[in-house]
């Protein structure tokens, strides 16, 4: 039963707050806060002794059940956003309060964390899919938050993208189940397809699992179905950082590394042309993202344009399929959260504080806000891949991983990933040089002399996050080691 | 964590320094001037009682497995601690005792400078202390980014025009660096530098290896200023404040040389192929920042260009050493010395650029001569730096230079001896001795500038009327200026000292026999190289780069064709032009490519029903086209994954004007009677003046489209929900 808990806590407390409970704000805050660390402390504590946990929450059919369970996999992910979420929250107070209707917001950001922890928790391909399209939905009145134009288009949007994606993923889910060998789509390591009954529709299967990779690939953002992502940056700043940045993204690539090592299984696909192309669409989307962001000028969608990249490093290192290559792939999962969240996170303060959306308007805000800007040169210096920061660790992990991978097309990979690094240098350090090396614009000529960070709730976990930044970089080894046993299906 | 302590605290101390003066520095200016010489003092310190360890042959280890995913692992041998001790001497005497006098008056964002120039304290020890190159690599990356502080510190534009380009070079060297560690990672298993030399020497298949070299060779070079990747290195210099200026060429670029070192000396020791390679690009490096530093009439800008030369010089060093193999060691005593003559050289000579520019805020030519006239500190501290730069017998820059010289005739003479293809390596000579002629013409030029020719009389009078450099500045010249010469004249003892703590470094085993510097050979060398110097100073500096005005006097100008900057010629356009707009393009076709397609269905289908509204103009057949478009629009949904955005989102329909219905204008009609009425008697002062009709119509057809759009989308889904449904069902019956 302690496993539906996570999942229950964040959606009766959701509703609640949805419900209209609280009038006053603090009240409310304290409430959100205290459900999401709840939640996060019972996550953590799971993530700790409850390995091997399994609850068999509701039988629909003989072979479609809704199953919980806890395995490596779902403790790096789940521990993932145990620990963004609270973050999160508390940067959210202060950011919502320059918007409006921030009950509903709530309301919905906690649901998301319950749905998305169900992700996390799914012990089968079934319940992964419909906890995934539950996310969708869920998620989706936090893009239409602004209720104008744009953010309708681009609340429209992603709902396509997703749905499709996800009808998608459902046809493989299917095939799976038929192909399997007992007809269940519970996640196994090393796959549950039966090769006698593949024998024959080998290629049908292939082309199935390529269909259900691009499904959950939507949400990963690969190309070319990754435009809903740039799209709805347009969201109020802490869906775009902790959903569009990590927990709605991460869940694609969780998900499409459920499907490639806990379904059709590695010894299925490795050496296939399904393996190939799969590989070369994500390190086409590193490359193709990265040259993306140095093009925007727009603050949050060049951020938003350098996720995609990322995600791909992580869909990458799961396309190696080798148990190095999952490795590398989680590692980055786990280190691009953290670093993307700040970057946004940053981007977020200068908008709250100072309403600047556009790259070239942030001429010397770096002595504006010291403080906001001290953090982003770190997380982009992190990104770019500085040693001894975090981003550098998972990058080198992915580029070893490739390396011994033994395929050709993965040494292409590896330049993918160094010329990515270079435009991520490009796209990221214009702005830290623009904000620390260049003197204000006329135009906020205004702002000279005034100190313009956010108050404690925004710098707090600012704060937390740089010192993960750093902390990852350093003393990355016991995390990377239990990774790789995780990527072993030791656990 | 273990071994030696001593060795990450040459790293972090200055690091933690540097973040606890910043601290101090937003209290006091004072107490943080006090803080920064504290640090600068205590590293100098803990690097002498290095240096005094490795003299008395003792050396020292320190592991921190797992720092970073591979450890960091440092190293005392007598490389490592030279440079250690070097770097310590020139911070301290740049940063300790004369960038407060520096600083003095006009500079803005100390703070955050000295935070920077701490930080690449730490980050420089770290990289000479490396014993494995990824520990090198940690500290160069932090290096190559904390020192833009300087470049940039200036905050103009032509400084940012720099700083930028410094940035580009120093990221992807690095980058390319990478992935060279990458692979030779990935081909023989390690990156400690004593491994590496035991793993390579058991690889057969040299090729790749070469590759590998190159990889890792392009970002060093980079740092260190080789041709082409040269191109940061004049515009950077001039741009950075003085202090800086003696730090980026004394010391940054040679954690670059560091770079080389290894990779000419242990993944393809003795390896004559890369020797080659080496030298072509050290002759031109030397031959080519020569010229340039003959042609400059700015002080900084002349001293950077003759940096860049120098490294040619050594350059030329580390390919000999190469090319020679067993009989290395003279070219490697002559590479290391030359490495050391040159920071302790550029040390004195931008700290007298700056005494020179903090006063005049100037470092052109004609605008600064004369200054140096009646300052004796200033002339003891710039002459020695520049008899030792040019190679006077008795200076430091003579032994290292000779030694190179004659590493290059013993290389003619085993190739003569054998038969081999020796006129090029005589050309090779030639150029050496050529290039130590212009060194001495454009040092000569300098010299005389500022110390013996005359400005205007007004001008000279207010440069006389200027007092001489303030205190610890004046110490700092001075003492950095005494070294050279003792150094020089001692040659024999503390310079074969020297190089044999170094040539470790090096695989080298030095030179077969007892040398004594002072030789006929090498006094000849030298004399004539300043012959030529003599000769091009009378004939190319005085006859062709000045001009006598119409009052007579003398000016330098500046013949250089400035189009003919490698940088603004093929890098910039390259980078700038032609990739972005290339790659631009290609990514636009691509992000649309979706989108159009997805209008192009779109439009045909709103096309096709509005053709059948005008064609019939009926009701029945508005519903008829009604239907087409809308089975087109579904189709599309489900074609091209929800993309169909494109025809609504952006192209927007013929906006009509809003009528609305029956409804909403019986309505908007009460509704403006009200408010008529209201205005006439209530609200006269303030009056509405809504159009209550039109609103309505308007909020009727929002919410019809709002209505549409909504159930187009669940409609939407629902369509493909069923699809799913069907395949469920049709595999469920099978």
């Amino acid at each position: 039963m302690l496993l539906l808990l996570p999942v229950l806590i964040p959606v009766v407390g959701g509703l609640t707050v949805g419900l209209g409970a609280f009038r006053g704000r603090l009240i409310r805050s304290i409430f959100v806060e205290a459900v999401t660390l709840a939640t996060s402390a019972l996550l953590a504590w799971l993530i700790v002794n409850g390995q091997g946990m399994t609850l068999h929450a509701l039988r629909l059919t003989e072979n479609l059940t809704i199953v919980f369970h806890i395995d490596g996999l779902t403790r790096v992910f789940s521990g993932l956003i145990a620990f963004l979420w609270p973050l999160a929250t508390l940067y959210a107070f202060e950011y919502m309060e320059h918007e409006s209707r921030e009950s509903t917001f709530f309301a919905y950001y906690l649901m998301s964390y319950g749905v998305t922890v169900g992700i996390a928790l799914s012990a089968n391909l079934f319940t992964l899919y419909a906890f995934y399209e539950l996310l969708t939905l869920i998620t989706l009145p936090l893009v239409l938050h602004k209720m104008d134009a744009t953010s309708n288009r681009a609340g429209r949007m992603y709902l396509y993208y997703s749905i499709s994606g996800a009808a998608l993923a459902f046809i493989g889910m299917i095939f799976v189940l038929t192909y399997a060998t007992n007809p269940s789509t519970a996640f196994i390591y090393g796959g549950v397809i039966n090769s006698a009954r593949v024998a024959g529709n080998k290629d049908l299967l292939l082309a199935v699992f390529l269909m259900s990779f691009m499904g959950f690939g939507v949400k990963a953002a690969i190309f070319p179905l990754h435009h809903w992502l740039p799209t709805v940056s347009v969201a109020p700043t802490p869906v775009t950082a902790l959903l569009h940045a990590v927990a709605v993204v991460k869940a694609g690539a969780f998900a499409i590394i459920r499907l490639i090592y806990y379904s059709f299984g590695t010894h299925f696909l490795r050496g296939t042309w399904a393996q190939y192309a799969a590989m070369a669409l994500a390190m086409f989307t590193i490359v193709y993202g990265s040259a993306m962001a140095v093009k925007e000028q727009h603050f949050k969608r060049r951020l938003a344009y350098s996720t995609v990249s990322n995600l791909s490093y992580v869909v990458f290192g799961a396309t190696l399929m080798t148990p190095a290559g999952l490795a590398g792939s989680l590692t980055h999962m786990l280190f691009h959260g953290v670093m993307k969240i700040t970057l946004f996170f940053c981007a977020g303060a200068v908008l709250v504080q100072t309403e600047r959306e556009y790259v070239q308007d942030l001429r010397g805000f770096g002595r504006v806000m010291p403080f906001t800007f001290g953090v982003f040169t770190v997380a982009a210096m992190a990104l770019v891949g500085v040693a001894p920061l975090a981003g550098f660790i998972s990058k080198w992990n992915l580029a070893t991983a490739a390396a011994s991978s033994g395929q050709g097309l993965a040494y292409v990979g590896v330049g993918a990933l160094i010329v990515s690094a270079i435009l991520t240098a490009v796209y990221l350090f214009t702005v830290v040089v623009t904000a620390q090396f260049m003197p204000l614009n006329a135009s906020s000529a205004a702002l000279a002399g005034r100190k313009l960070d956010p108050g404690w709730r925004m710098k707090l976990p600012l704060a937390v996050l740089t010192v993960a930044i750093v902390a990852l970089g350093v003393w990355s080894v016991p995390l990377v080691q239990f990774l790789l046993r995780v990527a072993s299906g030791l656990y | 964590m273990r071994g030696n302590m001593i060795l990450p605290l040459m790293a972090f101390l200055p690091m933690a320094g540097a973040i606890a003066c910043y601290l101090i520095g937003r209290i006091s200016k004072g107490a943080r001037n006090v803080a920064v010489f504290a640090v600068c003092a205590v590293d100098l310190a803990m690097a002498a009682g290095l240096f005094a360890a490795v003299v008395g042959g003792r050396s020292a280890e320190f592991c921190w497995d797992g720092f970073c995913g591979m450890g960091l692992h440092l190293k005392l041998d007598g490389f490592r601690a030279v440079y250690a001790l070097i770097a310590g001497l020139m911070w301290f005497m740049t940063h300790g005792l004369f960038a407060p006098v520096y600083f003095e008056s006009h500079y803005r964002n100390r703070n955050r400078y000295y935070l920077f120039t701490l930080l690449t304290l730490g980050a420089t020890n770290g990289v000479f202390l490396s014993a494995s190159l990824y520990t090198t690599f940690i500290f160069f990356e932090i290096m190559s980014l904390t020192s833009y502080a300087w470049v940039a510190h200036d905050e103009k534009e032509a400084a940012m025009r720099a700083a930028q380009t410094y940035l580009a070079v120093a990221i992807i060297g690095g980058m390319v660096t990478l992935m060279g560690l990458f692979m030779l990672y990935h081909r023989v298993g390690t990156l400690e530098i004593d491994e590496i030399y035991i793993a390579c020497g058991k690889v057969t298949d040299k090729g790749p290896l070469y590759l590998v070299a190159a990889l890792i060779a392009i970002g060093f070079a980079a740092k260190a200023g080789a041709y082409p990747l040269h191109i940061w290195l004049p515009k950077a210099h001039p741009v950075a404040p003085a202090p800086a200026s003696a730090l980026l060429s004394g010391i940054l670029t040679k954690t670059g040389v560091f770079g080389l070192l290894v990779v000419s000396a242990d993944i393809l020791p003795a390896d004559a192929a890369w020797g080659r390679a080496v030298l072509i690009f050290g002759v031109i490096t030397m031959f080519v920042g020569a010229l340039l530093a003959l042609f400059s009439v700015d002080l900084k800008r002349t001293l950077a260009c003759s940096s860049m030369s120098q490294i040619g010089f050594i350059l030329v060093g580390i390919a000999m050493s190469n090319l020679l193999g067993h009989h290395g060691g003279l070219a490697a005593h002559g590479a290391l010395l030359h490495m050391v003559n040159h920071s302790l050289i550029k040390l004195v000579l931008f700290m007298a650029a700056g005494a020179v520019y903090m006063r005049l805020h100037k470092l052109n030519l004609n605008e600064i001569r004369g200054f140096g006239r009646g300052k004796p500190v200033l002339h003891f501290a710039f002459l020695m730096g520049y008899l030792g730069i040019i190679g006077m017998p008795l200076w430091n820059g003579f032994v290292s230079k000779s030694l190179i010289h004659e590493s290059i005739l013993e290389y003619v003479e085993i190739l003569r001896e054998s038969g081999g293809a020796w006129i090029p390596y005589k050309v090779v000579e030639m150029l050496f001795l050529f290039t130590g002629g212009m060194t001495a013409a454009y040092m000569i030029k300098l010299y005389v500038a500022i110390f013996w020719e005359k400005n205007d009389p007004e001008t000279q009078k207010r440069f006389d009327a200027m007092g001489k450099t303030p205190f610890p500045a004046a110490l700092a010249l001075g003492l950095s200026g005494l070294i050279l010469p003792v150094l020089g004249v001692f040659s024999n003892r503390l310079m074969q000292g020297v190089a044999g703590l170094m040539q470790g470094f090096m695989r080298s085993e030095g030179p077969k026999e007892v040398l004594n510097y002072f030789s006929r050979a090498n006094l000849i060398g030298a004399a004539e190289s300043l012959l030529i110097g003599a000769a091009l100073y009378v004939f190319v500096v005085r006859g062709l780069l000045t001009q006598r005005q119409k009052d007579g006097r003398r000016v330098y100008v500046d013949r250089w064709p400035t189009w003919l900057d490698l940088e603004g010629l093929v890098y910039r356009p390259l980078l700038e032009r032609v990739l972005p707009t290339c790659f631009g393009m290609i990514c636009e076709v691509l992000n649309h490519l979706a989108d159009w397609a997805t209008a192009l269905l779109g439009t045909c289908g709103t096309a096709l029903a509005r053709l059948m509204d005008n064609l019939f103009n009926a009701k029945a057949f508005n519903a008829v086209g009604t239907f087409f478009a809308r089975i087109m629009d579904e189709g599309i949904d489900t074609l091209v994954l929800g993309l169909w955005h494109g025809v609504f989102g952006r192209r927007h329909k013929r906006e009509a004007a809003t009528v609305g219905n029956r409804f909403t204008y019986a309505c908007g009609r009460l509704f403006d009677r009200i408010a008529a009425f209201l205005n006439r008697t209530l609200r006269r002062k303030h009056p509405i003046e809504a159009n209550f009709v039109a609103a309505f119509a308007a909020g009727w057809d929002e919410m019809r489209a709002n209505l549409r759009r909504i159930s187009w989308s669940v409609s939407f889904g629902l369509l493909l929900m069923c699809v799913g449904l069907y395949i469920v069902f049709a595999y469920l019956l099978m």
